[in-house]
């Protein structure tokens, strides 16, 4: 049996911000166009792809961010359970889109590292080096920005007031990580 | 003994804590508030540094940005001294200290002052014109301007202090936070508009906040008293964020703007430790108001230069602010009423004014008037002709001005003073707004470049836009702030507003003396030493573009950027050119509008931030083993592992045998990976890639070679059938970002009607690569249900497998010639599947290899590396891989340019392999291929692109590019190195194992 090896395993706290790596969070690319295709998703989740660009719509067990006007990225509250079977999701979603057609369906469950960024402080530390003008964005939960922070892509999701998802590509977690540590220690 | 120079009526002074600094050396004392200009003026020191060419002794002048004189190098530690740093900008703390410049042994005593007696010698383009012949002797000139040229030391070592970057937006931003930002700011925030004030001082406040005088009141108050009120009132309001110590360094377009916030220079240095020193904020505004204020002009008459002449409003806020006299028997030379404002100021702070002298024939303003019952004495319609005092100003001649202002007349009268204030009118700071594209005009009533409607979101308001008056200040930038903001009404309507206005205006660029133009010295640039003679000669030599003109003559080329220079060299040049100064324009203001250190602009992208990393999830494996790592793209790749003391070359023979003998493994896990689905699939590979994709069959994988328009390789990589409509393609690690982002392009925009999805799947999966001829036994331990034989798995096949629950994905395929299988899994179990192949193949000494002996396996088996042995100018064809061109399909990217004139040449560079005559030497890569190396000029046929010692060939191999190459196997070449040539013999491409045996064994 392999064992799964975590980015980083630490959770950092500085005043007023907590920086916590949550890994094992099943994340799904969706692509499509078709009507067939957002009329199969809402039925096989029972969460509409939101289609306002930038916006996400949730329920208890799932988040579905909006990328592109034909991309989405769903991703799982709960750890993946590696007892479990843990490609139900991922299984169930390509036989009802990818076989017959209807779009893509693609794990990025470890393409994409998600952060979060929690407390007073956190959009403090995405000025550091985020040129995204954030007054919107901190208005509306549920939001959703694709931005470059330290020159590295990411994608934003705002869950509660100071309280965001932050998702990065795996290989760029440990430098970010670092140059938030460094600002953080700062503030 | 220094005599101290200071009063104790200045309340922006804390005068309870005693600051001691060091200047030059020598222990000296002011006060928290001070700027070091200040404290040193307090101490009565005037002599502050040497000028850049004659080496003049030069003082403090001013008191902001634009001073051009007291620059000092700050500190004396090796990675932190900082030169040309402005006196008057310094914010004195414990522990400072500075030292003069460009003066040896001693800023008294300077032997470079000799340069002074010379100056008739050294004109403007000396330079220019002396060094130029012989030629051949330029590099023995050069030694030595070199040695005299700059001003201060760099540091020598690295930088210390932390900077850093911060982004901003705002609703508004307001820059310049005297009496017209501060309104502008009350105003914008009132109305719900998020806004920024930068002010580049440590108080708000501008000249009002000192300005304490019976001819400026607003309702009732003094100008001063009402300003401070409203200042208090700013704390209160929500919206408005205040940023001292900030200042606006760049005004790009679309306002978008740099400003730098000094955060610690002012502070002592252990309070200062560890703390950031400077920060860069990077701002986007919906709205700009820029309030900038205006710069009090210099006079241009003879030996103006001297310490102790310093701008008549300098004067004014170094006695109101700082509670600092700059003399005790000063003399003021003006044009204009300001002036009359210092004299007042003084007078009433019991220091001796011994006259005003101004060149105008009258003036009838209420200031004036509050002068003369004073009982200051005022010369009308007089001059400065001369200055005397080498290291400080003792005495000053005047003399009458004739009628029309070009002469003077009469008898000289001889004046003593230790200071003299010189005011020639006001030219408005529209540096930010020309830095942001926007044109000026010319207004002749005072000469000056003012601000014209802009086209983006932004005005200038106050002295900025040409308003002097106190009332026009208020009562215009209030009206524009309204309109800008779309705001009905403000605070600041019907104010009563009483101030002095000028009436009488006069102006001479430059002013006349007793003697010829030639004899005298009117310095227009302080710092570069260029003089009204030097524009005068660079005229009569041709130059008539401002541009030109400043080059020559360096007018405008300090540290300062001409700040108080540039409007007199635009007067001196359009008068003797006779043509009008609005036609004539200014120079170019560029950012930044006073210097940047480094450090601010780099902010924390230093040192491990300097560029950004990436990691594979085998990286902390590669760390443990001691690889040394060499950087492909941003990713850190295992280089080579090398064993205790071994060098570079012998670990990577170790690693090469070891695989080719028995088994290698290699961290693959940086390749770019992209998940393609969509019934229009296999269509888009088609058009991508030059070969056919439809016959692909499901379970099999192809390598492909993917075109720009032009024909040229572009990228290359194997693409995997996963289903009917699926693939997974594989790219090179530096191009899988350019790759996805072309073919989203070309989805997008060339073939929308496709059905295809792609996406990245780089990071979600880790990939370990085990080469060799026990590859396979390796293999059939990690994964014991996989079903291995040749029969079921033959090279370019993909089979899913299961590693307990998990999941993985096993290409093979193989890079090195050798049997190889490619393992894909989530990245998050790659470390443990990379432990479980390494655990399984150590009965077979697999042998961990780094992308050295990656490259050295490839070149044995004639495998291209895109970007290394092409380098955007060579086709398929040039790599002689014609068979990878489909010749049924109708279309792919770059197929059209793959038949131009020029791409079919037989005479392009081929890749060709290289064996060296002598089976040791080993080419060095990027090395000349030439056929004769004795025909002159020698023609270079090609060169080498890949070159390693074999060790399982046991001899040296190369690949190159060489012209006409497919053509010439077997033909002998020479490589000429620096000290020998080295013969050798172009081959087939293919080193090893020609007919593919050990890749199906």
């Amino acid at each position: 049996m392999l064992s799964y090896n975590s980015v980083v395993n630490d959770s950092i706290k500085y005043n007023d911000l907590t920086i916590s790596v949550v890994e094992s969070i099943t994340k799904i690319n969706l692509r499509g166009k078709k009507r067939d295709f957002i009329t199969k998703i809402g039925k096989s989740i029972s969460i509409l792809l939101p289609t306002e660009s930038n916006t996400s719509s949730n329920n208890e067990d799932l988040n579905l961010l909006w990328l592109s006007p034909d991309e989405w990225m769903l991703y799982e509250n709960e750890k993946i359970n590696s007892e479990n079977d843990i490609y139900n999701l991922e299984d169930e979603l390509f036989k009802e889109i990818s076989k017959i057609n209807y779009g893509s369906v693609t794990n990025i469950t470890d393409h994409w590292v998600m952060i979060n960024l929690k407390g007073q402080k956190v959009y403090e530390l995405l000025s550091t080096s985020c040129p995204f003008d954030f007054k919107n964005f901190k208005q509306n939960k549920g939001s959703v920005v694709q931005t470059i922070f330290n020159h590295i892509d990411v994608i934003i999701h705002h869950k509660k007031s100071n309280d965001l998802n932050l998702f990065v590509r795996r290989s760029f977690c440990d430098h970010l990580l670092s140059w938030m540590r460094d600002a953080a220690s700062r503030m | 003994m220094s005599k101290n120079l200071r009063i104790t009526n200045s309340k922006f002074i804390d005068q309870t804590s005693r600051i001691s600094f060091k200047f030059d050396g020598k222990t000296l004392y002011g006060f928290k508030g001070d700027t070091l200009a200040s404290a040193l003026l307090a101490n009565d020191i005037h002599l502050v540094g040497r000028s850049f060419k004659y080496h003049r002794p030069r003082g403090i002048m001013t008191c902001g940005s634009e001073e051009p004189n007291a620059i000092v190098q700050l500190g004396n530690d090796p990675s932190m001294t900082e030169p040309n740093t402005r006196a008057t900008e310094i914010e004195l703390y414990e522990g400072l200290e500075a030292t003069s410049q460009n003066c040896w042994p001693s800023v008294n005593f300077d032997i470079g002052a000799i340069n002074n007696f010379f100056s008739p010698f050294i004109p403007a383009a000396f330079y220019y014109k002396t060094f130029m012949w012989p030629a051949s002797f330029w590099e023995k000139y050069e030694y030595f301007i070199r040695k005299s040229a700059g001003l201060g030391k760099s540091p020598t070592k690295p930088d210390r202090d932390i900077y850093d970057h911060r982004y901003l937006h705002c609703d508004v931003l307001i820059i310049g936070g005297g009496i017209s930002g501060i309104i502008a700011a009350k105003t914008a925030a009132q109305n719900n508009l998020n806004t920024v004030l930068l002010e580049d001082k440590n108080n708000l406040g501008g000249t009002t906040i000192f300005q304490n005088n019976e001819c400026f009141k607003i309702n009732n108050s003094y100008s001063n008293e009402w300003l401070s009120k409203e200042i208090v009132s700013l704390n209160s309001l929500k919206n408005l964020t205040i940023k001292t110590r900030t200042t606006l360094a760049a005004y790009h377009s679309y306002n978008y703007l740099l400003a730098r916030e000094n955060l610690t220079d002012h502070l002592s240095l252990n309070e200062k430790k560890d703390k950031i020193r400077q920060r860069l904020w990077k701002i986007r505004a919906k709205k700009v108001i820029i309030a900038t204020g205006a710069m009090e002009r210099p006079l241009i008459f003879n030996n103006n230069d001297r310490p102790g002449i310093i701008l008549s409003s300098s004067i004014k806020k170094y006695i109101d602010y700082y509670g600092v006299k700059c003399g005790q028997k000063i003399s003021l030379f003006t044009n204009n009423d300001t002036a009359y404002e210092t004299a007042i100021s003084l007078s009433k702070s019991g220091v001796n004014v011994n006259s005003v002298i101004d060149i105008r024939d009258k003036s009838n303003s209420s200031i004036v008037k509050e002068a003369e019952k004073l009982g200051i004495k005022i010369h009308w319609k007089h001059t400065v002709v001369n200055t005397n005092g080498y290291k400080k100003i003792k005495s000053i001649e005047l003399m009458k001005l004739s009628d029309d202002g070009t002469n003077v007349v009469g008898n000289k009268l001889n004046e003593e003073c230790d200071c003299l204030g010189i005011s020639g009118g006001w030219t408005p700071r529209v540096h930010l707004f020309t830095q942001s594209g926007g044109k000026l005009k010319f207004r002749d009533k005072d000469n000056v470049f003012l601000p014209t409607k802009s086209k983006s979101e932004q005005i200038s308001i106050g002295s900025c836009n040409g308003d002097f008056e106190l009332d026009d200040v208020i009562k215009n930038s209030n009206n524009l702030i309204k309109e800008f903001l779309n705001i009905n009404s403000s605070d600041y309507e019907n104010l009563e507003i009483n101030c002095s206005r000028e009436i009488d205006k006069k102006n001479i660029w430059l002013l006349p003396s007793d003697k010829p133009l030639g004899k005298t010295k009117p310095f227009l640039d302080f710092q570069n030493d260029s003089t009204a003679k030097d524009v005068k000669l660079a005229l009569r030599e041709g130059f008539k573009s401002i541009e030109h003109v400043k080059r020559y003559t360096t007018t405008g080329m300090g540290t300062d950027q001409g700040k108080l220079s540039n409007m007199h060299a635009l007067g001196i040049i359009a008068e003797t050119a006779e043509v009008k100064m609005g036609e004539l324009g200014t120079t170019t203001f560029r950012p930044p509008y006073t210097p940047l250190t480094f450090g601010t602009i780099v902010g924390r992208n230093v040192g491990k931030f300097f560029d950004i990393t990436r990691k594979t999830p085998i990286h902390d494996w590669h760390v443990e083993k001691k690889a040394e790592f060499e950087n492909v793209g941003q990713w850190k790749r295992a280089w080579y592992y090398p064993k205790e003391n071994e060098t570079m070359h012998q670990a990577v023979q170790r690693e090469s045998k070891a695989a080719r003998d028995s088994a290698g493994i290699l961290d693959a896990s940086t390749l770019g990976k992209i998940d393609i689905q969509g019934t229009d699939s296999s269509e888009f590979l088609n058009r991508v890639y030059t070969n056919d994709w439809s016959k692909l069959e499901i379970g099999k994988c192809r390598y492909g070679l993917m075109l720009n328009e032009d024909g040229m390789v572009y990228d290359d990589g194997v693409t995997t059938r996963l289903g009917e409509n699926h693939y997974l393609m594989t790219t090179t690690t530096g191009g899988a970002a350019n790759v996805l982002s072309k073919m989203e392009d070309y989805l997008q925009t060339e073939w929308p009607e496709l059905d295809v999805y792609f996406t990245s799947v780089t990071d979600h999966y880790g990939t370990v690569s085990i080469c060799g001829p026990n590859s396979k036994k390796i293999l059939s331990k990690v994964i014991p249900d996989l079903d291995l034989s040749d029969e079921n798995f033959p090279h370019m096949s993909f089979k899913n497998a299961m590693i307990g629950k998990i999941r993985c994905r096993v290409m093979r395929i193989s890079f090195t010639g050798e049997q190889s299988y490619e393992i894909n899994v989530q990245s998050g179990y790659a470390k443990s599947l990379w432990e479980k192949c390494f655990d399984a193949g150590k009965e077979f000494n697999i042998t961990p290899y780094g992308t050295e002996t990656m490259h050295l396996l490839r070149a044995e088996k004639g495998f291209i590396i895109a970007g290394q042995d092409t380098d955007g100018t060579i086709t398929p064809v040039d790599l002689q891989m014609d068979w990878i061109i489909s010749k049924k399909k109708y279309d792919f990217v770059g197929k059209r340019s793959l038949y131009r004139t020029d791409t079919i040449r037989e005479d392009r560079k081929q890749l060709v392999g290289l064996l060296t005559d002598d089976p040791n030497e080993v080419l060095e890569e990027g090395a000349q291929i030439v056929e004769d190396a004795n025909k002159k000029p020698v023609e270079m046929l090609g060169h080498v692109t890949s070159s390693y010692f074999s060790p399982n060939l046991n001899k040296s191999i190369a690949l190159a590019v060489v012209k006409s190459g497919k053509k010439l196997n077997g033909k002998k070449m020479i490589v000429p190195m620096k000290n020998k040539t080295i013969g050798v013999t172009i081959t087939e491409t293919v080193f090893l194992d020609k007919k593919n045996k050990r890749l199906n064994a």
